[in-house]
């Protein structure tokens, strides 16, 4: 990962749910792991994506890091400051420097707001003043993320499932953080609108400097997108390292089947459709 | 189960031929089409995969066929299986023809499963309401598609609930339940996009093998290009509830025509390519040249 002081450290974080076994009446209880001694790191301005199959616990892990559940174990530092445990104040000051875009656009906007007053609610939590009026600043943030600025007055049911997540996107900058946490942004999306979100995440970033935890199981869309990838499976860390080195040189079994599962088109009709295409734009020229 | 003899005449015939479908919904401010004189055939053994963004009319078209339209939807136009003119038959007509002729496979098992019943009673069900046998004859049948569809220890795993299996063996009792009827037709409607990649790969594997054994027709609705190119033969590309381009496969992938293919294909992101910027549709849309 990139040199000098990571951002945020995730040290041998830990998760169990209790779960009944023989029936709910039996009374017994037992422990199950669902994130089991997980560590990874993000480097300033760096995207890195935590992948895995469904109940390889990499969300729990996302959530633990946003501080939405508590670690029952294992550590997380933003800056070299142990953010763990914070309350208040602290919670605070966490919340303002670290942001959450989720998978569902609709379900995580609040369908009786309008775009204006869901972009501005963080903001408002943090009793953040902010230079040159809110109402500049949600224009701004709605330009910056495609949006229309007249459209400040609409609820969320009056936008496609793109346009919604570009809100969400805005409502997560508004605080200016230093890290997103995306878990599973782009995978409700069609593929012409998550190939547009996915570029605007990155230009935002070319822009802003922020680092991306990028939760995803589509490994297609996090070779476009991360610089580093933790790969997550039955709650553990199977390998991490840079995009090239997982994508190119899997040492893990587990990595490798995973790679190998992904459905792709027929590399020589792919090369045939680049060569049509390129004699076209030749003989338009 | 052995397939003695099929319900459909092989006789060089197209399974299933539909011509110019319209599916149109009344609205307080007027109908709306939402699939627009839509044409494809589907031969025996063979694939069409049907591919589109969310709102190309892909899985109206499909319930269409099956004669499963919402309230308030009306299809116009000629959908002949195996010859014989489908569209317009009376529900009790259809109700015969839908799991016996033509079956479907959704996106979602567990919502298409009833949690309440054992997967054994639920494809019996489907069985008996086709052939009138006995509880334990249907129970062979069943236990018979449950080893068809590689799961393991079919004769205990009948009796259990749909909780009781992972999202991959669900959707194998649900492709259990479409073919233990052995329909001349299946329209799977995103059967794998639930599904992690490394299930998908296998349940493709397995809807192949299957294909192959029992010799139906398919139509394979999905929004994944790559899929639809690694399992069919056909392919049609629908936007806004119109066919924006058909042919083989190999066509599609290596010469598309319309613009609207290519945008498509451009906007996957790939394994093997570093793209600065992935392509986008919405240039397409706006027709702002790429």
């Amino acid at each position: 990962m990139s040199a000098g002081e990571p951002l945020l450290e995730a040290r041998n974080l830990v998760k169990e749910f209790t779960t009944n076994t023989g029936g709910v009446l039996s009374g017994k209880k037992r422990a199950f792991r669902a994130v089991d001694d997980v560590s990874f790191a993000v480097g300033r301005a760096r995207t890195v994506a935590v992948v895995g199959e469904s109940g390889s616990g990499k969300s729990t892990t996302a959530r633990m890091v946003a501080r939405l559940m508590p670690a029952d174990g294992g550590s997380v530092l933003l800056d070299g400051e142990d953010v763990t445990h914070g309350t208040g104040a602290a919670l605070k000051h966490f919340r303002s420097q670290v942001q959450v875009v989720f998978q569902d656009p609709f379900s995580s906007l609040n369908p009786r707001h309008t775009v204006d007053r869901i972009i501005t609610a963080p903001l408002d939590y943090q009793g953040m003043g902010v230079p040159g009026g809110k109402r500049q600043l949600v224009k701004g943030l709605m330009e910056r993320v495609g949006l229309n600025p007249d459209h400040s007055g609409r609820y969320p049911s009056q936008f496609s499932g793109g346009q919604a997540q570009r809100i969400g996107i805005a409502r997560a900058l508004a605080v200016k953080p230093k890290l997103l946490i995306c878990d599973e942004a782009v995978s409700a999306l069609d593929v012409s609108v998550q190939a547009q979100v996915i570029n605007l995440f990155k230009s935002l970033q070319a822009e802003d400097g922020y680092s991306i935890i990028f939760i995803a199981h589509d490994l297609a869309v996090v070779r476009q997108i991360a610089h580093d990838v933790v790969v997550m499976n039955r709650g553990a860390v199977v390998e991490s390292g840079t995009r090239d080195e997982i994508f190119d040189n899997p040492t893990q079994p587990y990595t490798r089947s995973l790679l190998a599962a992904i459905p792709t088109i027929n590399p020589e009709w792919e090369a045939r459709r680049r060569v049509n295409e390129q004699r076209e734009r030749a003989a338009l020229t | 189960m052995n397939r003695t003899e099929s319900k459909a005449r092989d006789d060089g015939g197209a399974l299933l031929e539909v011509r110019g479908l319209t599916v149109t919904f009344g609205t307080p401010r007027g109908d709306v089409d939402v699939v627009r004189d839509l044409s494809f055939t589907v031969d025996r053994r063979q694939t069409l995969g049907i591919v589109g963004e969310s709102g190309s009319g892909k899985s109206m078209t499909s319930l269409a066929v099956m004669g499963l339209l919402p309230k308030g939807a009306t299809a116009s136009g000629s959908i002949r299986l195996d010859g014989v003119e489908i569209l317009g038959k009376s529900d009790a007509a259809l109700r015969k023809l839908r799991g016996n002729s033509m079956a479907m496979v959704f996106q979602d098992p567990l919502s298409s499963l009833n949690p309440y019943y054992t997967v054994g009673l639920q494809i019996t069900e489907a069985y008996r309401a086709h052939h009138n046998v006995s509880r334990k004859a249907a129970r062979a049948v069943a236990i018979e598609a449950l080893d068809r569809v590689r799961i393991k220890d079919p004769h205990l795993r009948i009796d259990h609930y749909p909780h009781q299996f992972s999202g991959g063996m669900r959707q194998r009792i649900m492709i259990a339940i479409a073919l233990c009827c052995e329909p001349d037709l299946v329209i799977a409607d995103e059967p794998t996009t639930a599904l992690d990649v490394t299930v998908q790969a296998q349940i493709l594997e397995l809807m192949a093998d299957l294909q192959a054994e029992t010799g139906t027709g398919m139509i394979f609705i999905t929004h994944d290009l790559a899929v639809v190119s690694q399992v069919a033969q056909d392919v049609v590309v629908m936007n806004g509830g119109v066919q924006v381009e058909a042919g083989s496969t190999e066509q599609i992938f290596s010469a598309p025509q319309h613009d609207y293919t290519r945008a498509l294909l451009a906007a996957i992101p790939r394994l093997d390519d570093d793209l600065e910027e992935l392509k986008m549709v919405g240039d397409f849309r706006t027709g702002a040249t790429r």
